[in-house]
């Protein structure tokens, strides 16, 4: 059976790791390259690590850094980060990502994300979705956030992308729990494997997403960041009430 | 010296940091006197079917790895694509034929239940039907829309995704993989460490 997968996420803001609030207030966090150590030594399932930073400050990753931080990974590795070009995708491969993933210039250009799969493959393209709630209904969050969810994930299941990571902004960062109705929403949009990123504060958290019947990977950072929990002890809680984990 | 074989299809060199951990000499390559000289020859690679041919046949790869792998019993290990590619036929993203190493074709994953890509940690099994959980650490990354069905007696393991697919293959000199050892942690770093002690 398919185990349902814990992923550290790490965000960067071109110096050092940072975690932020509601897409807000950036705090410093630590070292990327080190924290990527831990992670392997701790045998996680995946890493996300993505430059929250690099398309509002109009640079480019910094490639040989990301490199170093592949370097210490024995498991597979998502980034993202200003994403603009297939220049982009193919340097992120390079240097040993197993995803891209692409966020604003997916919101911009959808023919760009329907070209990228058809050269780079599917398998390869994860697509970031930042959902914030406004009178009750999802929109992508942008400058306006008035592409409604619906929209975007039928638009990007056209383009037959490999995998979304649903992050939750009016949850992010305030470790209260995942938005349960968002994911229910996400699962009931596509079959594309889904990851869920945003509120995760305990492992009960955990449980109750698992439990309230979505499919997909489960993905946190200030969890990991802030509190004693670890992935993989969050792995044995959800082993204790019978969801399929790899320990 | 392992020959990682560069045919420009996906992340060659998660495999070779793999290698490099465990104190394997290897090298990315599509270089012909490279690939005679090495002792072993590693095919990976992800995207598709047909564009993987297309590659190799653009790199005179074809008749290489005939040579070596076929006519000359040169260990190979396939992982991924790298094992699909050496089935008969595929599909992705229309009928193609392959390297037809092994008989048997690459379908798509049919499955109404469950998302494809088949995509994170599974539990290989050495028998079809048998599909109890147990804490065996045999858990190994997949990420693969398609599938390899063999029609020869060449499964090794299959892995459970509400039907037995196939997760590795075997005969003789040719071993290969669905799943990405090098991406699998622990497991699959040991999987690769004891497959290269037996040549030692």
């Amino acid at each position: 059976m398919l185990k349902t997968r814990i992923i550290p996420v790490l965000t960067f803001n071109g110096i050092s790791l940072v975690k932020t609030k509601q897409f807000n207030s950036p705090r410093i966090v630590g070292n990327p390259i080190q924290a990527a150590r831990v992670y392997n030594n701790r045998d996680v399932d995946e890493i996300i690590f993505l430059d929250i930073k690099a398309k509002e400050q109009k640079r480019k990753l910094n490639l040989p850094m990301v490199k170093k931080i592949i370097d210490e990974c024995f498991m597979p590795i998502s980034i993202g980060g200003g994403v603009e070009t297939f220049e982009d995708i193919n340097n992120f491969l390079r240097i040993g990502a197993d995803k891209v993933i692409i966020k604003s210039k997916a919101i911009e250009d959808p023919i760009f994300v329907s070209k990228a799969v058809d050269y780079f493959g599917s398998q390869c393209i994860s697509i970031s979705v930042d959902v914030i709630q406004v009178n009750g209904k999802y929109f992508i969050f942008n400058k306006k956030n008035n592409i409604p969810l619906e929209t975007f994930i039928q638009e990007m299941n056209n383009c037959k992308v490999g995998e979304y990571a649903v992050n939750s902004v009016n949850r992010d960062g305030m470790m209260q729990g995942y938005d349960l109705d968002l994911y229910k929403t996400v699962n009931q949009l596509t079959t594309i494997p889904v990851i869920a990123i945003g509120g995760a504060g305990t492992p009960e958290h955990f449980v109750k997403l698992c439990q309230s019947g979505f499919k997909g990977a489960l993905a946190a950072a200030s969890i990991f960041h802030f509190t004693q929990h670890t992935p993989q002890e969050i792995k044995r809680t959800l082993d204790f009430v019978k969801i399929p984990v790899r320990i | 010296m392992i020959a990682i074989i560069d045919y420009g299809m996906g992340n060659l060199a998660s495999v070779e940091k793999a290698l490099t951990f465990l104190n394997i000499d290897s090298i990315i390559t599509n270089d012909e006197k490279m690939i005679n000289k090495a002792s072993h020859i590693i095919l990976p690679g992800v995207g598709s079917f047909e564009q993987g041919m297309t590659n190799l046949k653009e790199l005179n790869l074809i008749e290489i790895l005939n040579r070596e792998v076929i006519k000359n019993k040169k260990p190979f290990i396939g992982i991924c694509l790298g094992m699909q590619l050496i089935m008969e036929n595929g599909s992705e993203p229309k009928l193609c034929k392959g390297l037809g190493w092994i008989k048997g074709d690459v379908k798509l994953i049919e499955n109404n239940k469950l998302p494809v890509p088949h995509l994170g940690w599974n539990r290989v099994y050495k028998k079809e039907f048998e599909f109890e959980e147990d804490k065996l650490n045999d858990n190994y990354y997949f990420i693969h829309s398609y599938h390899v069905i063999p029609k020869e007696n060449v499964i090794e393991t299959y892995v459970d995704y509400e039907f037995p697919m196939v997760a590795s293959i075997r005969r003789g000199n040719i071993f290969a993989t669905q799943f990405h050892p090098e991406k699998s942690q622990k497991a699959g770093l040991k999987l690769l460490e004891n497959y290269f002690k037996s040549y030692a």
